[in-house]
């Protein structure tokens, strides 16, 4: 981790946070636990929890549960070294108990990686559902807690019509269930149902986020998603492939937004409530790519691959996010161009001979 | 433009066409074929051992030529078109193999299995694409599992970084109905190019090809005068000229294809192909067009049919990989020959 990396990280929590720390209140003096706490998601979490300690005295204490989670001390070690932040290596299956003074509970355990989840449906399932499920029985035992922060998925509600602007949280779209390839869509899904359950039986207070697509430092570029292609095609020298027509359309949230986001669902989001966490400004992957490319000072090259035949494939994934705007202010600080400027950054900023396993 | 898709040609002549010479080409035969190829605007051009890379080994056979001899002397001879190995995870490793042939300057890379073990190829294409480099699926073998089989088989692919699937028809067992049920499905179900390899064991390699072509396969592949493993391949040179006659776009120069036709049965090809006996009964089987020579010098050596030895191979389902089994069936049926007499 180089001092560049680390700078630009702080800094984007730094901008995020101006004006707006103490809508975040609450958590002062608390014990936040997050499980997949060295993930994209529970690193950015713990980035920004730290900066709040800090820049802005929250005096926080911070958990982080992975079932790797000594890989902190490579992938990040500033906060694995902090005496604020206590790494907890298992898997949340096997999780019995929670710290008894926990009073923030943030459950993002969970690989997006759709490779593992075509590859190992079965673990894909179990590990969500059993996660959850371990997760929720021993914080329901907590006499400290105070929320719980459910990480679910944007998949969760199925295909988007191609004409609506965005996707909201209470859309129940088609989901192919009767295919393993539903595995990650249905476990996430059923791990929601498993959190009413909890909040049912228990009276816990549980409110639930769903993640859509995120541009930003600590995402690994190996993960084949279009974003992540283009921008390491870019980054080695090209050319940018688009595969398809590139009339697909995403949209892409800095993850210094994410983070905040996420911390304001948890402390001030509707006990029960679901709120979409993404970007509500879509673009099609083939201006995506332009933009990326633009970004270079040595242009790459953009090229389309082979075009499918038969009828086009195109779809679109854009949340709709009114909920999370209206309810709880919410809004993007960084925009999609400078997302694109500081993931470079981070990348370029890689240690020396720590770019391949960056990329 | 027209209405019509373009096609990607991929040549594997200097591939597939490696299993007809016991992977002996020469480095002189590549450079020339290479050349012509690159002349004629062929999209992309496959090298190596028939079993791809890293597969030069007693068991399967030994290429003459090392795969780094092989794609350097391709390399130089390639301007226009992309140089494409084939990958079959197991023989190619990624330390040893996939990541010297980036740096030898391979553009194209498929990585295949037999066509229920997508599973195997994950890492391999992770890495191709981790590189930056062109990454396909190939499903081998494609005639022994039903559609929605592959169509999950694909998916993983897809899921892995796959930019496209091409389904192999290994035995030659297919018929143009087939063909187009099975391409037609895949298609309308994924999101990535779906592309098609022949062989002509029962004399369909073009019929299949323009089925395929038809039911939306926007990748076919194609050797020079058919040179392939068992009956050969769908006839390069023939699939351009038809796919031109059908409206297809190739952006390949027809006659400097027809040259480089010319060009591999003087330099690179002993002989042309034919359809034998011996490869209709494969097709008819169901069994690798590969295992034709061992299933062969085995019958020999046992004194046995080599035509019962495929349809008792075919009946076992063997895939590329259990030339063994040869043996073990050559042997029963000896056996069974010895007790009735």
């Amino acid at each position: 981790m180089t001092d560049q990396r680390r700078e630009l990280v702080r800094r984007n929590c730094l901008e995020v946070l101006e004006g707006q720390a103490e809508r975040l209140a609450p958590l002062r003096k608390g014990h936040v636990f997050i499980t997949g706490g060295t993930g994209f998601m529970g690193t950015w979490l713990a980035e920004l929890l730290t900066c709040l300690n800090d820049q802005y005295a929250f005096g926080m204490r911070v958990a982080l549960l992975s079932r790797q989670a000594q890989s902190l001390r490579e992938s990040a070690p500033h906060l694995a070294a902090r005496k604020d932040v206590a790494l907890v290596e298992k898997d949340a299956r096997e999780l019995a108990e929670l710290p008894e003074s926990t009073s923030w509970l943030i459950h993002a355990a969970a690989s997006p990686d759709n490779r593992t989840h075509s590859s190992d449906p079965l673990e894909t399932i179990d590990s969500i559902v059993g996660g959850t499920r371990a997760v929720m029985e021993a914080a329901a035992r907590l006499p400290e807690l105070k929320r719980v922060l459910n990480v679910g998925s944007g998949l969760s509600c199925g295909a988007q019509p191609l004409d609506w602007p965005g996707l909201p949280e209470h859309f129940a779209g088609h989901l192919d269930f009767s295919s393993a390839g539903a595995c990650y869509a249905e476990a996430k899904r059923l791990a929601e149902t498993l959190c009413a359950a909890f909040r049912n039986e228990h009276r816990m207070e549980i409110v639930t986020a769903r993640p859509f697509a995120f541009l930003g430092p600590y995402q690994l570029l190996s993960r084949p998603w279009a974003v992540n292609n283009f921008v390491r095609d870019g980054l080695l020298g090209g050319p940018i492939r688009i595969q398809g027509d590139g009339e697909t359309v995403r949209s892409y949230m800095y993850p210094s937004d994410m983070a905040f986001w996420l911390l304001r669902i948890l402390v001030d989001g509707k006990n029960g409530g679901v709120y979409n966490v993404g970007s509500p400004d879509g673009i099609k992957l083939k201006d995506l790519a332009v933009k990326i490319a633009d970004s270079f000072s040595k242009r790459p090259k953009i090229e389309f691959g082979v075009l499918k035949g038969g009828a086009p494939n195109t779809s679109r994934l854009v949340p709709d996010v009114s909920s999370a705007r209206t309810a709880l202010g919410l809004g993007l600080r960084t925009g999609l161009d400078t997302a694109i400027e500081y993931t470079l950054a981070w990348h370029r900023n890689a240690a020396p001979g720590k770019i391949a396993s960056t990329i | 433009m027209t209405d019509k898709p373009r096609i990607l040609i991929s040549d594997p002549t200097l591939r597939d066409g490696s299993h007809a010479v016991a992977h002996k080409l020469s480095i002189k035969q590549i450079c020339a074929y290479a050349a012509a190829a690159d002349a004629a605007g062929i999209p992309v051009v496959e090298v190596g051992h028939g079993n791809g890379l890293g597969a030069s080994s007693l068991q399967v056979g030994e290429s003459a030529v090392s795969d780094e001899e092989m794609l350097t002397a391709a390399r130089k001879n390639l301007k226009r078109s992309k140089l494409g190995i084939h990958v079959i995870p197991g023989f190619a490793t990624i330390n040893k193999d996939l990541s010297k042939a980036v740096d030898l300057g391979v553009d194209v890379f498929r990585i295949a299995s037999h066509c229920t073990e997508a599973d195997t190829t994950q890492r391999h294409i992770s890495f191709v694409r981790e590189r930056g480099k062109i990454a396909y699926g190939v499903l081998m073998m494609s005639h022994m599992a039903p559609n929605d089989v592959l169509l999950e088989e694909c998916r993983k692919m897809e899921s892995y970084g796959a930019e496209g699937v091409v389904l192999m028809d290994s035995a030659g067992f297919s018929v143009p109905s087939d063909v187009t049920e099975r391409i037609g499905f895949l298609v309308d179900a994924l999101s990535i190019p779906v592309g098609f390899h022949s062989h002509n064991n029962l004399g369909l390699a073009i019929a299949n090809s323009i089925a395929a072509a038809q039911a939306g396969a926007t990748i076919l592949d194609g050797t020079a005068r058919g040179f392939g493993a068992g009956a050969g391949n769908a006839q390069l040179e023939v699939l351009v000229a038809v796919l031109h006659r059908l409206g297809f776009e190739t952006g390949i120069d027809l006659y400097k294809v027809l040259d480089a036709a010319d060009l591999a049965e003087k330099e690179v090809l002993p002989a042309l192909p034919a359809i034998k006996s011996i490869s209709i009964v494969s097709g008819l089987a169901g069994v690798f067009s590969g295992f034709s020579k061992h299933v062969m010098r085995v019958s020999e050596e046992f004194k046995v049919d080599p035509r019962d030895v495929f349809f008792e191979l075919g009946k076992r389902k063997v895939v590329a990989g259990q030339e063994d089994i040869i043996i073990e069936v050559a042997d029963q049926l000896a056996a069974s020959k010895r007790e009735r007499s």
